[in-house]
Order: C-alpha cells, then structure tokens, then sequence
C-alpha cells in the first residue's frame, strides 16, 4: 500500500505547477482505508471498505487558486495536473526555479492504531453487545441499528515553500440508533462516540452505555409533550451543547468569510462580540480528539486558538491562502475531506473553559424556560449570524427545576445577540461524547465540540406547542 | 471537454468486468460493479477577478460481493488492477461475518436495457463543445451583473460556473452489462447586500443537462441579487399559527424530506413516519407525488437504476392516497414489493421525484392569503423521521391582506408531516426540473411560527 510518495517526484510535480507563476503551490496526497460493519434486525447486516487514494494539486496567485486531482499516482498523471493547476496563473510570470523539499513528521498526537483494521470478529462483537444493551433497555426498543468504522488516513502535504510533512491518523467511531415505539408513536434515538485511536478506545467508552444512552433519549421522547413556541430562557447542557458555539460563533470566525468580508464579525478583531463570560476554545492538538490534527491539509501543525476572550473577538481560522492575504500565519486549520477538493478554513475542537456556576444554580435560576441537553445539529447563515439548532434532547424548566422531556424543539438565535445574553457559565464543562461531523460549502470533515451548562436568558425556541 | 467520452463508458465497463472477474476469483458467488468516470470543470469568479479554476476526471468503482446470501462492499478510487484485487480479497473475507440474509442478492432476472441516453436526451452536446475560456468569461460575467444589478450589493461570495460530464458502466455475474452518460450545466451566485450595519446574502444557482436548456446567467444574477434584497429590514415576527407559504426551492426541501419517509429503506426499519401506512390518505387531494426515471433530459434520468433496474414512472402518493413506496431490489423484498428503479450509491435514492404541479403563480398564492407567512428560505436539516416532525429556522416575507408587508427572519416554522402534508390547500404552477427532487410553491393552511 502506497503511504507517501517520493519527494522528488513532488518536487518536480511543484515545479511543474508553478511554472506559469504564482504565490505558492501545494500537493495533497492521502491514502485512506474505513473498514465499516453495520448491525440491523440483531444480525450483522454489511461489511463495508472504502478506500480514498489520490493526490490533488493546488497553485495559489493572491486570491485566485486553480486545482486539479488525480486518483493516477504516476508522474505523467501528476504533470498533468499540476499542468491543469497552473492555469490560474495564466497571466504570471515564467518562474521554472527548482524546489527542494525537506522532509519533517507531524507531532505525535494520536493514540497507537495498526497498519489493519482490527481482526471482524471484534466489530461483530462490539456490535452485539450494543444490541443486547439497547434492547435490554426497555421493552418499548422496537430497533436498533448499530455501526462501528474504523479509519485509518495517511496524509502526505509537500509545498513548494520546501517542506514535505506526513501524518498518519486514526479515527473510530461506534453509533447506535434505537427507534422506540409505543402504539402508533415512534421516536429515535441516536449516540455516537469514539476518537483519534483505534477500536481499543470502546473498553472504555463501551458499547453498553453507548447503546443504553440512546435508548434512554428514544424512550424518554416517548413520554415527551410537543416543545413550546416563543421567547424563554434557555439552559444549554454540558458537552453536546457545544454546538451552540460551533454555530453561533465559529463559522463566522472562519477566515475566508473574514477575508471577504461576507461574515458579520468581519473587521471585528478586538470588539466585545459576547458577554464577558464568554471565552472560546478552537483546539486541532487535543490528543486523541475528534476534531484533531497532528498537521492540517496544509502541513501546517494543529494548535491553541483563542477565539474570544471575555466577550473580546481576538482572531480568526486561517488556512494558508486567507492567512497570506490577511497578513498573518496560518493557525492550522485548513482542512478538506479529501484529495479532490481543496481546503478551507475549518474548525477542529470548539469549546469554552469553565465559568463559576454549579449547574444546579443555573437551572435554579430559571422560573420557565428550556433546558437543551444536546443538540443533534445546527446550521448558521454566515453574513447576518442567525443560527438554528434542533434539540436532540430537550426538558421543560419550571420554578428551576428540570420536569416534562419535550420534542421536536429547534432554537433560533443571531450570533452575537445570543452570546451577548450568556448570563451564566457552569463549572462542569468538558467535551462531548459524541461524534459531530461539519459541512460547509459540501465538504465533511469530524470535529469536536465543547461546553459547560450555559445559560441564554433568552432565546426563541421554534416548537408546535402554542404557549 | 475532452473528446473520448465514448472512451469514457468503455473504459466504465471494461473496469467494472475486471473488478467482476476478480471478485468471483476472491471467492464472491456473485457480485455487482459500478464505474462512474466523471470530467469536472468549475470557474469561479470574484472583484472581476477570476478566483478559482478546476478541471479533474475522478473514477470510482464500487462493488457489491455476495457470498451466498452475506454482502459486503467496497468502493475505492483506486482502481488499479492490483489495488482493486487487495480490496475484493478483504470484502470477501470481511463477508463471512455478516449474517445471513434471505432478502440480500442480485436482482432475480436481468432485464435488457431498452432505452439509451439518445432516447432520454441525458447527454446535451454543447457541454463537451463549449470552450473553458467561454465559461471564465461567463463567471465574470455574472459577477459584474450582481454588481451593477442594484447600489445595495456592496460585495460578493463569488459567481461559478460548472459542467460535468458522468460516464457510468454497470456489470453483474448473471450478466447484465449497461453503459450510460449524463452531463450537467450549472451557473450559481452569492451577492451580498448591505442593510443597515448588518449584511444579508443571497445564494441561488440552477441546473440543466446543457447549455441551451439552462437559466441564463443574466437570470440567475438577478434571482441572486432578489434573494439579497428580498429581505432587507427584516424584523422577527410574532408567535402565531397562520398559513406558510413555502417558495419553490423551499418546497423542494420539503419534499426531499417525503421522500425520505418514502424510501423503503427507512420505512423498513421503522424510521418511517409513512411506515404501515400504504392505502391511507396521508396528505390533501392536492399531493401527488411522483418519481420519473424516464423523464426527457431530467437530471435524475437514466435508462436504468444502479442495480440494473430498469427506471419507470411511479406515482408514489395519488391525490393524497399512499399507493407505494420507493425501494430498489433489497429493500422491496424486505417490504414484499418489487423494485421501483430506485437503487442508488448502494440504497434507496431519487430519479427525478416531484410534487405535481397546480396552477398559478407565487404571486397569486400570496394574493389569496388574508394573513401568513411567505417562507424564502430555510436553516436546519435534522428532520426526525420516525415521529415525523419537522422543524426550521426560516427567512421570508409577512403577508397581510394578500400583501407582501414586510421582511421576517429569526423565526422557525414547525409542524408534523402528516399535519403538512393534510394541510397543503394551495399549489401552484411554477414546477421547474432543476434539481432531482423539485416542487412547485405551495401553501400549508396553517403552521406555527415561533418568533417573539
């Protein structure tokens, strides 16, 4: 199996693209195996390899960026597209300068995973045991529908700057869906964990209460009344609430929007953008996270951004293109989902540190409102910030207690307005135990995301139910 | 484009028999292969600038290998001969821990492909014949029209355009062989208006299989700056249930979530709000629900389906009654009904699905609506389709009186499926085959919105 390819074949590829001119120009290589096996009606339902091998190669001239990939990885192929690559460049200058390339490895950052996925047998078990966890639940579990993958990426970034960084990352996931049922009503339940590692990571963070969890949130929607409609306070929990920053803040702190000027915090860097509560977190080099990256796409290292400190915008996710054009480095966050596309500034791991609340005086503190346990997604529409999420798992809060589970709950708030009504922070944050993936502009890449309980003194919730 | 495209579907299937062949030599007691080789151009313009160039070809293969009645599959980009052996070798092995499953298999007879893509009109020639140069131009084209079009726009996410041209090759070890091309032509943008200190973008773009039968790019810049300016000003509405008026790309979203609840796959898991529902009435008389595989020069159109299927005309739901749902080979048997040509990437997908249309206009949906909201655009997607609830964040015009008044935003719109369904009153005429799975605007008598 081909894991990198040879330098001075990239060397030559580089020259090759940037000899019509331009900035710079960069050749992705990756080589990535997903073993999948799916569990349906208790049995073992299909087994599942994909592989995602090719090379692409990219030359930037200031804003303007031409691209061409190939799944061929013989010189003639590459030539070709660094060929095709090099049109953006149509009007530069000759520059046929050799390149060197030095050779570095990115930084350690993954737990250990083989050269193979793991012997069947133990996907086939995992995925039993989840089974019999969900089923066991309750006798209301009328489905259960499991999956495992198992990832296994290696990424090889050469630019004509001189350097060649490779990574090899990991990636398990373990999700569980139970569909409950109750006469004629049906609701769903759905968790997914895992990491950077391999499948060693479910001894752990097992099966079992992967399984329980998500027949726990299907049955428990079984007894839920339809969300209330209207403005309320709204108590957002711990971990999978961590959504509430990916999208209230995060995609509109993506350079390229910033860059163009298409983002409402645009041109913001050093303005209060939250309240002073608020501090956030984009890390790529959290060992073993989700959203991590040893290097990004772009053989830059994942790192420690901060984003907002105490309501203060203090920067943006530079990918190399946007950094360049604003005048500052890349912080690691140029990402794709794979060699065909090129990359874009992206987020990795999102969260926000502790505050001094205990949840119980959070939620104390609410006389009617909503508390969003989890989040099972959102969307932003970036130049004017408003943000929707659909709650995955929602409860009534009345005089500060937590009572009634509702469904089918969806909150809908503008960016900077929501995060400038974050009135409290809890002390209990952490990261969530669960799998995110994001798209934007149709590129999916896994990120993670984080939060203490957090309370919105108010917020629109977009149920059925009139109040 | 370049000029072997009939090199392309060979080269298609001259894979897909190698990948056959090697995959009954792994061990497979039958198996399917499908090639796509797909020849991809973009330009993307911005500042009167051109901002991005792509041209690439990507192939992909991916095999469904049966070992008796256990199935198991690759797709790989790698489809040279000894990357495409290593992966059948570990599919076939990775088969024996799938259980056995009476339903899994090939389709029971293999039928002969009638039709061709001359009959269907899938390939429109002026996509290879059109220069690159002549696409750049068109991108920046569009960008000055979205500038000049109105003071208002102030800046740009940028104007593309793009061609693709998919050859496609099917073989399966009881000896079904099928070529098939399709092109595309697609021109999009993003102006963005300045309201105020806030900004608003409008995204629209459209697609054809040609050239000739595409929305000019004159049109789609000025949808896009209407997008833009459509909701200049506009201010959160009040808590209410009032009729929705959903806008036909809106409306198209919908229905992507019906087809959804449709699709044999889910409804035989019960992650279906339509599961054990076939012969009841689920939505009003005006809900006909159609998919076409066989549509002239639908985007969705092909002679035949990804088990090797051939595509018909099936009406889904007649007048609000559910007459069937749409599965390919494993799924219908599962659900004991036969496959309606909707096998595709491996499940259940889309050929050309549509609401029927009415008659009229938006303008005259809205001018028969005493009070309500006009819906322009939707944020969120997690639809919940085992309770059938559905849920958005949403961008529109208030209507009073038959009259536009004002711009709404910051609200979500929420109803359930059946309740969405039973409730469209009003459909209107403006039904266009840009996308595989369209409707015509229409109007649900009454919804929650949830605002202030």
């Amino acid at each position: 199996m081909t894991t990198a390819l040879d330098p001075a074949l990239l060397a030559r590829v580089l020259s090759r693209a940037l000899r019509r001119g331009g900035d710079f120009a960069d050749v992705y290589f990756e080589n990535r195996l997903t073993q999948t096996f799916r569990l349906q009606d208790g049995r073992i339902h299909e087994a599942s390899t994909n592989v995602v091998r090719g090379a692409g190669v990219r030359v930037v001239v200031g804003q303007r960026a031409g691209y061409a990939f190939s799944d061929e990885l013989d010189e003639s192929a590459l030539l070709r597209a660094a060929e095709a690559a090099s049109l953006i460049a149509r009007d530069g200058a000759a520059d046929a300068a050799a390149i060197e390339l030095a050779s570095a490895a990115a930084p350690a950052l993954y737990e250990p995973h083989g050269d193979e996925p793991a012997a069947s047998e133990r996907y086939v078990e995992l995925l039993s045991r989840a089974d019999v966890a969900a089923r066991a639940f309750d006798p209301r579990v009328a489905a259960v529908n499991a999956f495992v993958t198992d990832e296994l990426q290696y990424v090889q970034v050469a630019s004509s700057d001189g350097r060649v960084v490779t990574d090899r990352r990991p990636l398990v996931t373990l999700g569980v869906q139970v569909v409950a049922k109750d006469g004629a009503r049906r609701e769903n339940g759905y968790l997914g964990d895992g990491g950077r590692t391999d499948i060693g990571v479910f001894t752990v963070k097992t099966p079992e209460s992967i399984a329980r969890e998500s027949a726990r949130i299907a049955t428990t929607k079984l007894g839920a009344r339809d969300a209330p409609a209207g403005e309320m306070p709204v108590v957002i929990g711990a971990g999978g609430g961590g959504v509430l920053l990916h999208e209230a803040v995060g995609h509109g702190l993506e350079a390229d929007f910033n860059r163009k000027g298409t983002s409402l915090y645009s041109g913001r860097v050093g303005e209060r953008v939250a309240s002073d509560l608020v501090t956030i977190f984009d890390d790529g080099d959290l060992p073993g996270e989700r959203g991590s990256v040893a290097i990004d796409d772009e053989g830059t290292p994942g790192q420690h951004k901060v984003l907002v400190e105490n309501g203060i915008l203090q920067g943006y996710m530079q990918d190399r293109l946007n950094a360049r054009l604003m005048g500052v480095a890349s912080t690691g966050s140029g990402r794709r989902q794979s060699y065909r596309v090129m990359p874009q500034p992206r987020m990795c791991n999102t969260y926000m540190p502790d505050g001094a609340s205990t949840p119980e005086e959070i939620i104390g503190s609410v006389e009617r409102g909503l508390y969003a346990a989890s989040f099972a997604g959102g969307q932003v529409e970036i130049s004017k910030g408003d943000f929707v999420f659909m709650v995955a798992e929602g409860y009534l809060i009345e005089n500060g207690k937590i009572t009634a589970p509702v469904r089918g709950a969806t909150l809908i708030g503008n960016g900077p307005d929501a995060m400038t009504k974050v009135t409290m922070v809890g002390n209990d944050g952490r990261l969530a135990n669960r799998s995110y993936t994001c798209g934007k502009g149709g590129q999916y890449v896994p990120v993670g995301v984080g939060v203490p309980t957090l309370k919105l003194a108010s917020c629109t919730v977009g149920g059925t139910a009139a109040s | 484009m370049s000029s072997s495209n009939h090199d392309s579907r060979d080269e298609a299937l001259a894979l897909a028999e190698s990948a056959l062949e090697l995959a009954s030599s792994a061990g497979a007691t039958d198996a399917d292969a499908t090639v796509s080789i797909v020849d991809r151009f973009t330009a993307q313009a911005r500042d009167r600038e051109l901002t991005q160039l792509e041209r690439s070809r990507g192939r992909s293969l991916t095999v469904r290998a049966f070992v008796g009645k256990r199935r198991a599959t690759l797709s790989t980009t790698d489809v040279t001969r000894e990357g495409i052996d290593a992966l059948v070798r570990r599919v076939v092995s990775a088969a024996r821990f799938v259980g056995e499953d009476a339903h899994a298999g090939l389709p029971d007879t293999v039928g002969a492909v009638e039709l061709c893509d001359h009959d269907l009109f899938t390939v429109s020639p002026d996509v290879a014949a059109r220069a690159d140069d002549e696409k750049v131009e068109e991108a920046l084209e569009i960008e000055r029209a979205v500038r000049e079009a109105d003071a208002r726009i102030v800046n740009s996410d940028g104007s593309r355009v793009s061609d693709t041209i998919t050859s496609w090759a099917l073989a399966n070890t009881r000896g079904f062989r099928g070529v098939h091309q399709g092109t595309t032509a697609s021109r999009s943008a993003a102006p963005v208006a300045r309201d105020g200190d806030a900004k608003r973008i409008g995204h629209y773009g459209s697609a054809a299989r040609g050239w000739a039968t595409l929305e000019p790019a004159r049109s789609v810049a000025l949808h896009a700056v209407h997008r833009a300016l459509a909701l200049l000003g506009a201010r959160k509405p009040p808590t209410m249930r009032v009729p929705v008026i959903f806008e036909r790309d809106v409306a198209a979203s919908v229905l992507g979530d019906v087809f959804s609840a449709l699709s044999a796959a889910n409804v035989a898991v019960g992650n279906s709000w339509l599961s054990d529902r076939i012969g009841e009435r689920v939505g009003s008389e005006l809900v006909t629900i159609v998919d076409d595989g066989l549509l002239r020069g639908g985007l969705g159109t092909s002679p035949f389906d990804a088990e090797g299927t051939p595509t018909r005309e099936t009406v889904v739901l007649r007048a609000g009654v559910l007459e069937t749902y749409l599965a390919d080979v494993y799924w219908g048997r599962r659900l004991g009904i036969a496959s309606t040509g909707n096998a595709a990437g491996g499940g259940v997908g889309p050929n050309n699905v549509f609401l029927v249309p009415g008659q009229g206009t938006l303008d005259d949906l809205v001018a028969a609506t005493p009070r309500g909201i006009l819906v322009l655009d939707t944020i969120g997607f997690a639809t919940e389709h085992a309770s059938g609830i559905y849920s958005r964040g949403a961008r529109g015009i208030y209507i009073e009186d038959g009259e536009p008044r004002y711009a709404v935003d910051e609200f979500t719109i929420a109803s359930t499926f059946p309740d969405l369904l039973s409730g469209i009153d009003a459909v209107a005429g403006d039904l266009r085959f840009d996308a595989t799975v369209v409707a015509p605007s229409f109007r649900v008598a009454e919804m929650t919105v949830s605002g202030t």
